[in-house]
């Protein structure tokens, strides 16, 4: 088990990949973000953005995604989050996209009323190009090691 | 049609009514955050948090749900470029009812001359009138 206590400032984490289909896209725009250039391929190819992207709360979503995985496979006890500093949608992600995500670890503090800590993190994802399409700086808590319990 | 000309510091807007039920919750959580207090009632009741509830980036989804139906409709918007001091403040559970309240806290020019940055911090609140979730989106509004 990873707990609070093992997060290091600095040491990075690879999240995984995943490619986002047009059906996903379509499928997530079309039930909580329905504008046009993220639910409809030609009003979206008349768009600004030249054809049909992912909305950007679907984009944050395939990231919660992978930092589940991350976390599972880290067997990191994690109990969700107070919230995020800040969010930016870099660029837009199309249908085919395949996404990878980093975090870092920037800042470890624990909680003076529970047995919990919390790990301020950057997370990034990038696209196949190599260019970020999503950068966050967000708050994580995770349980604490129990007091009696050797360090690793 | 609401241009950036249009929005003024301190605007205020009240909309949108979204009920959350257990099925999205779990729907939404086997998909994008299954972590057990999202995905199982029992699970959720032997958490922190007592009970089964939604994942926060749900609630994020929801609320951009409710701006895309009350807002985007009248406000010449054009996406935003992201957001600042998301906090989930309570958490959100099954029969919860939420609405929005918007308001707009700063206007920045920006170099393009057909378009501007206002930042709109937005208070999504239950039935019981607390807050849930907050956050300041940074929305490109379209000018005149």
């Amino acid at each position: 088990m990873k707990y609070w206590e093992d997060f290091k400032v600095g040491e990075s984490t690879d999240l995984g990949s995943h490619s986002m289909t047009e059906a996903e896209i379509l499928a997530f725009a079309r039930k909580y973000d329905p504008q046009p250039f993220h639910t409809d391929p030609e009003a979206a190819r008349r768009s600004i953005f030249g054809g049909l992207i992912a909305s950007g709360w679907h984009t944050c979503a395939v990231m919660m995604r992978l930092s589940v995985e991350a976390n599972r496979r880290e067997e990191a006890a994690a109990t969700g989050s107070p919230g995020l500093d800040s969010c930016r949608w870099l660029k837009p992600v199309r249908p085919g996209d395949t996404l990878t995500g980093r975090t870092e670890v920037l800042e470890t503090w624990p909680s003076k009323s529970k047995p919990i800590g919390f790990v301020r993190r950057r997370v990034e994802m990038v696209n196949q190009q190599g260019e970020a399409v999503v950068a966050i700086v967000g708050i994580t808590m995770y349980r604490r090691r129990p007091t009696g319990g050797a360090a690793a | 049609m609401k241009y950036f000309e249009d929005v003024a510091v301190g605007d205020i807007m009240r909309f949108g009514r979204y009920e959350v039920t257990k099925e999205e919750i779990v729907e939404y959580a086997r998909q994008f955050d299954p972590q057990p207090f999202h995905l199982d009632e029992e699970a959720g009741r032997q958490s922190m948090f007592g009970g089964l509830i939604a994942s926060g980036w749900h609630t994020g989804a929801m609320f951009i749900r409710m701006v895309v139906e009350h807002m985007t409709p009248v406000h010449a918007t054009a996406g935003a470029m992201g957001f600042d001091d998301l906090k989930w403040v309570k958490p959100v559970r099954p029969g919860d009812v939420l609405t929005v309240e918007s308001e707009v806290k700063e206007k920045v020019e920006g170099r393009r001359p057909d378009r501007g940055t206002v930042k709109i911090e937005s208070r999504i609140e239950n039935q019981r009138g607390e807050v849930v979730m907050s956050l300041v989106s940074l929305v490109i509004y379209l000018r005149r």
